[in-house]
């Protein structure tokens, strides 16, 4: 998975509206979206189609991809937009409802399916902050720098460094709680 | 990565966070498929969009060209005469404007 062969494909799919060499980075990168945003959301189906909508995305901004960075990184600054655009939108439909005299189906918002094993990961995930989750997944699932995640989600880079640092400082406590618990 | 110096927290972590790979599974064939859908919707969209809009304002715009034409009428022939007398370089003034309209959608299509 290298830059220059993602620089290519990305050089042929705008020049020619390459569509075969869109899907040869689909097919590449799907993988790393589709974790990113599983572990974001929660949700295995809705994760899938946020991680749709995001190529489609992509593809339509494909042109503002500078080369800079890699693109892995640009890609998933794109899915992190698409999940929090989507998260306002299913709050701002929910708040509708709520004014429409509604009550809000708590269980259908969970995030972790009733069908999905909760996993050990899950539970360290689910004490972090949405904020935390995604920098804490582009460092350590990614294995993106702190500066493509700085680029990936408009902070500096020193804010980026402070947000892991807190969010390794919760999920140790968490760990400490575990022992004690089991202890 | 180099600007991180992973620790054995940072190593741990790693292994915490790690996922096997997904596989593929006609995603990537989904994705093509959409977009090939939406770029043959957007390339018929415009064409039919001006095909509707011509045969709606097709009425209206014979209308005002007929208006138009009987207000043509009302000019009286020395004013225009006039007109091109006191501009000596009116016809060259008028080709020039023409030309310069041409070029510039002209160059507006090849951009497109």
């Amino acid at each position: 998975m290298t830059t220059s062969e993602d620089r290519d494909l990305v050089a042929r799919a705008v020049s020619g509206e390459d569509t075969a060499a869109f899907g040869e980075l689909v097919r590449r990168h799907q993988s790393h979206v589709r974790n990113f945003l599983r572990k974001l959301a929660g949700d295995y189906t809705l994760a899938d189609d946020l991680a749709q909508d995001c190529f489609m995305h992509a593809w339509d901004k494909l042109q503002t991809y500078s080369g800079r960075g890699s693109f892995i990184g640009w890609l998933l600054k794109v899915a992190y937009t698409t999940f929090l655009q989507s998260k306002r939108k299913s709050k701002r439909y929910a708040e509708i409802l709520e004014s429409a005299g509604h009550v809000a189906d708590q269980e259908s918002r969970s995030t972790v399916q009733p069908n999905e094993e909760v996993t050990d990961l899950d539970k360290y995930l689910a004490v972090l902050t949405e904020e935390e989750r995604a920098i804490m997944v582009m460092s350590y699932a990614c294995g993106l720098s702190h500066r493509e995640i700085g680029d990936a989600t408009d902070m500096p880079v020193g804010t980026v460094k402070s947000v892991i640092f807190r969010g390794k400082e919760k999920i140790r406590n968490s760990f400490e709680i575990k022992d004690h618990q089991h202890g | 990565m180099a600007e991180k110096i992973k620790d054995a927290e940072d190593r741990l972590l790693e292994l915490l966070f790690e996922s096997p790979p997904l596989a593929d599974d006609g995603f990537s064939a989904t994705i093509v498929r959409k977009i090939n859908r939406q770029m043959w919707f957007r390339r018929l969209t415009l064409p039919l969009a001006a095909v509707i809009g011509g045969v709606i304002a097709f009425k209206p715009l014979v209308a005002l060209v007929s208006t138009l034409a009987n207000f043509s009428s009302l000019i009286p022939a020395d004013l225009v005469s006039d007109a091109a007398s006191s501009i000596p370089q009116f016809q060259t003034i008028a080709l020039g404007a023409i030309l310069l309209v041409v070029g510039l959608v002209s160059m507006r299509m090849l951009e497109d």
